[in-house]
């Protein structure tokens, strides 16, 4: 048994021993007492919050409960916010406005409300060249409390070669913006202070993940000094097995993929501890074509073997598990209703019960991202009501942060207005509506949600048994389980659409055959950009001739030889840029053979 | 009616390959015979394939920006290789390209590009419109010695006389240079990635003026689709010294097809290669695609099987072991290989016939006993 049956069997056990508990509480009289009092406490702890409109509401909103039994089914299947097993939401209190809030008890002598301090909002942005975004960068949280940025990278950077490689100029800044070099990545970032605590960093890249991070560590150290690692606050997705099972941007093969990533959860977890060096994504599984209820199996189990391969290389699961994070998507399907919450639910259990990780490393902390394939070109404008509609389900579960895709998604980077639009639509559901601001739990644990949660939780662990079957996660991959499951899923999808078995408001239905839709502003990256992007690149790597080959040689002999690969990247970058760092990397590693 | 044969791809830095998975299915589906190069393509690895392979028309799913320039690029090649207008190009990128872009394309000479929202029908009835019927003749003489004129004379070579029992060549003559080496084996075995193996240690060891040919075998129905997607897992075999070709099965069992020993014949006689590899599709156990030596019209016959065959499918009854020059217990590193290799081990000294025996681990870089391998059947002579 790998160790995914022992979280499956972990979880059985959990749903069992619940109704036992259930049981228990009603005969037990101590159990039952103990039930009725862990109850009154926690709603003794809930604070008030007065709306504009004079309504003076819980911050916390509790079913009626007053017999033991339900109390403990309560407290096992949804459990408190920020309590095991985290149905609700991860941490106690999310979204709420400081603004309304009255101070508890607690909370007045610890000077004030301490909520709401960072708002969810991240918008995934990249175009052009480093100055192209960072402009954007700016524009995008010029009205934010906290700078949530969040990198997007074009092809060439995302396939770690230089723009100066054959066959590959058009794609310079296209999608993304091209990085080659540990200047471009100083330039990216200018003007956000990396060191302040309301300043956090995204990068949307796998592949090259520790190249890309450790170009990000030593920029930051040029401006903010040598000790700044330690302040840094980001997240990098870094995660290669969904590289192999859905986004195809592999570059190394598996095994050496995993050495460097874990060289770099090593070193993130000791020096760089408020970085999140892994973003286990399902994002890609599900825009891949996957049902909602794949997405959530392949990534949790992904997820698990990332901890067994961490804890194999002798690493503590309480260490580097709270520096584990997740990425999941957010479509139209039922599933999604409860899907994020079972997908904490599972984690937690895994975590607590077969690695025996403690409470932080059981929080599935969570990053969402509206489905952009629900996106669609005929009459496009629809997509502000679907985005608007997915998110309202992200939130309903709680996700500690999200990207809202913009309505011209189907066609181009985002045009300004669009992503301005998408980041309104977030603000206008959490800060002009009352929906998430006033109140925890307004939406959660509806009969509806629990009964959808009950099915996804039950598909997923049918989907657990026959990655078991195969081999566990690594076994599945290397026969292409996931991948042909994707795919077949993929097909299925659009001839669903074909054959109108999925509606598609303005394509098989509604739809107007003769559209006049706004014009689309197409984001392009000029010629000449491109031609500087090359040419700055030719020139780092002139003025750093010199050095290049010793840093490369030293980078191999701490490949060969076991050393941390990521430490010593911190100082290659310094002279190498990325394509050549990719280069020897392959000759030494060897390249990833494509799985299609 | 011979089944359209077309090449599919997504372009270099770009891995968006949910759209092409599915028009790929949906076109075996119906029919079409489909070779797929993958996700993250060079102009210059489409251009190649879709020459080797003799295909009608190469379809590009392209998604990360920079489409025009690609497609001139893929333009621009196959004028340099005067294959324009024989070879089409279509394509499509969801929402992507504009309705300006696609004009500019076609008046380069893109045939059509599908826009986001095209029923997969729609598709289809082009492809059947415009490809189906494309008629392909021998070419001229001037071409002769090209890949060009090869990839052709493989075309006619294929759908000469089906169903007719094929006349087996000899194996290469002693005068001729050609060195012919069969692989084969259980599906999963690895024989696809111990090939781009082999290529890769042929490329840097051999003169630069030596070439190697891969026929490479896919499944599939009589009449039907088929999806060939070996190239797509090659990593080393992109390049203008390799030239490979794809064959469906049409319904022959035993890992080869009803026109292999044909298109072997055309290779060898092509005199443009030094080393020819024939990799059978996976073979059940009873399966002697090749016998050795003169008998299947190949030099030498390896046989490549995953550990875990020994135990689970007995060995006994593997009819190549007996017949194969050697077998090669690719993927060493999984639980069971030592008791694999005894079996075989004791197996073929039963035999005495000088069976070699190799272990490897293809998946792994510069692994030795794909070296070990290389050397004997393929090392200098
Ligand atoms: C799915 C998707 C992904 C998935 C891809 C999964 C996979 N394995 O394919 C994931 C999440 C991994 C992904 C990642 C990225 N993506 Co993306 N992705 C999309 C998305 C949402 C849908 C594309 C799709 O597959 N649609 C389904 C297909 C079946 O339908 P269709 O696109 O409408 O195509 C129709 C026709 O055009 C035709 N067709 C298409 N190809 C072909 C080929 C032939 C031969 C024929 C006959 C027909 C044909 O068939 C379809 C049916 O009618 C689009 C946005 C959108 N809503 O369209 C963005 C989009 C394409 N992605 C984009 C970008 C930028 C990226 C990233 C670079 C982001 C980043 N910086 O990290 C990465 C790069 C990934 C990589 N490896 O290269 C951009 C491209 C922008 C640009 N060119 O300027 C888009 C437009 C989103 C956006 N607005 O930013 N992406």
């Amino acid at each position: 048994m790998t160790s995914l049956g022992q979280i499956i069997a972990a979880i059985e056990n959990y749903r069992h021993s619940g109704l036992g508990q259930v049981q228990k509480a009603r005969t037990d009289r101590d159990l039952g007492e103990r039930m009725l009092q862990t109850w009154r406490e926690a709603k003794d702890k809930i604070g008030f919050t007065v709306t504009p409109t004079g309504l003076r509401l819980p911050r916390l909103a509790l079913p009626d409960l007053d017999e033991p039994g339900e109390i403990a089914r309560f407290l096992w299947d949804e459990g408190l916010p920020g309590e095991f097993p985290f149905l609700t939401s991860a941490y106690a209190e999310q979204y709420l406005d400081p603004g309304s809030a009255e101070p508890t008890e607690n909370e007045k002598q610890q000077s004030g409300v301490k909520i709401g301090s960072e708002e969810p909002t991240r918008l995934f942005a990249g175009l052009g060249l480093a100055e192209d975004t960072n402009a954007r960068f700016h524009y995008l949280s010029r009205n934010q409390r906290s700078k949530r940025l969040s990198t997007a990278f074009d092809g060439p950077t995302l396939y770690g070669v230089g723009a100066g490689a054959d066959g590959v100029f058009g794609k310079i800044g296209e999608g993304g913006v091209a990085i080659d070099t540990i200047e471009d990545m100083e330039r990216l970032y200018a003007g956000f202070a990396l060191d302040q605590p309301d300043v956090s960093v995204s990068m949307t890249i796998s592949g090259p993940a520790p190249i890309l991070l450790a170009m990000y560590v030593a920029a930051a150290k040029h401006r903010f000094g040598s000790d700044v690692a330690a302040k840094l606050r980001g997240t990098i997705q870094a995660d290669v097995l969904k590289e192999v099972q859905a986004q195809n941007e592999l570059i190394f093969p598996i095994e050496p993929s995993l050495r460097f990533l874990a060289d770099m959860v090593d070193y993130c977890s000791q020096q760089m501890p408020k970085w999140y060096p892994i973003s286990i994504s399902g994002y890609h599984i599900a825009e891949a074509g996957a049902t909602p209820v794949q997405q959530a199996a392949y990534t949790l189990s992904n997820g698990f073997a990332y901890v067994d391969y961490f804890r194999n290389r002798g690493m503590d699961a309480n260490v580097f598990g709270p520096r584990l994070s997740f990425f999941l998507d957010c479509g139209l399907d039922i599933e999604y209703i409860a899907l994020l919450r079972i997908c904490r639910k599972i984690w937690a259990i895994g975590m607590r019960d077969v690695y025996g990780a403690d409470k932080r490393a059981q929080t599935l902390k969570l990053h969402t991202q509206t489905s952009g394939r629900s996106l669609i070109a005929a009459d496009w404008p629809n997509n502000l009501t679907r985005t608007a509609l997915e998110l309202m389900l992200a939130y309903m579960n709680a996700t500690n942060s999200c990207h809202s895709n913009s309505a011209d998604e189907p066609f181009t980077t985002p045009s300004e207005e669009y992503a301005r639009y998408a980041a309104h639509a977030q603000a206008i559901l959490l800060e002009e509506s009352g929906l998430f601001k006033h109140m925890m739990n307004t939406l959660q644990g509806s009969p509806g949600m629990k009964v959808v949660g009950n099915a996804v939780e039950e598909a997923i662990l049918e989907e657990f048994r026959e990655i078991e079957q195969q081999g566990g996660v690594l076994g599945a991959v290397e026969r292409r389980y996931q991948r042909s499951q994707i795919q077949a899923a993929g097909y299925l999808l659009e001839r669903q659409i074909c054959n109108g078995v999925r509606p598609v408001v303005g394509l098989n239905r509604y739809n107007d055959p003769d559209g006049n839709w706004p014009e689309v502003h197409m984001i392009r990256t000029a010629k000449e950009k491109k031609q500087l992007q090359r040419d700055r690149l030719q020139d780092f790597e002139k003025r750093h001739a010199g050095e290049k080959l010793q840093s490369l040689d030293r980078l191999s002999t701490v490949v060969e030889q076991g050393g941390n690969v990521f430490e010593e990247l911190i100082y290659t970058v310094e002279h190498c840029s990325l394509g050549q760092i990719t280069e020897r990397f392959c000759e030494v590693v060897g390249k990833f053979r494509p799985m299609v | 009616m011979p089944a359209t044969r077309i090449l599919t791809a997504v372009p270099i830095c770009d891995g968006h390959d949910s759209a092409i998975n599915t028009i790929n299915l949906e076109f075996i589906r119906h029919g079409v015979e489909v070779v797929y190069l993958g996700y993250n393509r060079s102009a210059r690895d489409i251009v190649r394939a879709a020459l080797q392979e003799d295909a009608v028309a190469i379809g590009i799913s392209t998604y990360n920006g920079g489409h025009v320039e690609f497609f001139e690029e893929v333009l621009d090649r196959l004028n340099q290789l005067r294959l324009t207008p024989m070879i089409k190009i279509f394509g499509g990128g969801g929402g992507t390209i504009t309705a300006e872009e696609a004009k500019i394309m076609y008046a380069r000479g893109v045939d059509r590009i599908f826009f986001a929202g095209t029923p997969l029908a729609e598709m289809l009835g082009y492809l059947r419109a415009q490809y189906r019927d494309v008629v392909q003749q021998p070419y001229e003489r001037l071409f002769i010695g090209t890949d060009q004129y090869l990839a052709r004379e493989l075309t006619l070579g294929e759908r000469g006389a089906p169903g007719s029992p094929e006349q087996i060549p000899a194996a290469t003559k002693p005068d001729c240079k050609t060195k012919v080496i069969g692989l084969t084996g259980p599906g999963g075995a690895g024989k696809t990635t111990l090939i781009d193996e082999l290529v890769y240690r042929f490329l840097r060891s051999r003169p630069q003026n030596q070439r190697v040919a891969i026929l490479a075998h896919d499944p599939s129905m009589i009449g039907s689709g088929a999806l060939l997607g070996d190239r797509a897992t090659m990593i080393y075999s992109q390049d203008d010294r390799v030239f490979m070709r794809s064959l469906a099965t049409r319904g022959q069992t035993g890992g080869l097809s009803p026109s292999t020993h044909r298109c072997l014949d055309i290779l060898r006689k092509s005199e443009l290669f030094d080393v020819i590899l024939v990799e059978t599709v996976g073979t059940g156990q009873e399966a002697i695609p090749f016998g050795s030596g003169a008998l299947g019209g190949v030099d030498k016959a390896v046989l490549v099987v995953p550990p875990d065959y020994g135990s689970q499918l007995q060995l006994q009854k593997i009819a190549m072991i007996d017949s194969a020059d050697a077998i090669v217990v690719n993927k060493s590193d999984l639980p069971g290989c030592k008791t694999a290799v005894a079996e075989i081990e004791y197996r073929i000294r039963a035999n005495q016939k000088g069976q070699a025996l190799l272990r490897t681990q293809a998946n792994r870089h510069r692994d030795t006993g794909v070296d070990q391998l290389f050397e004997s059947f393929l090392g200098r002579e």
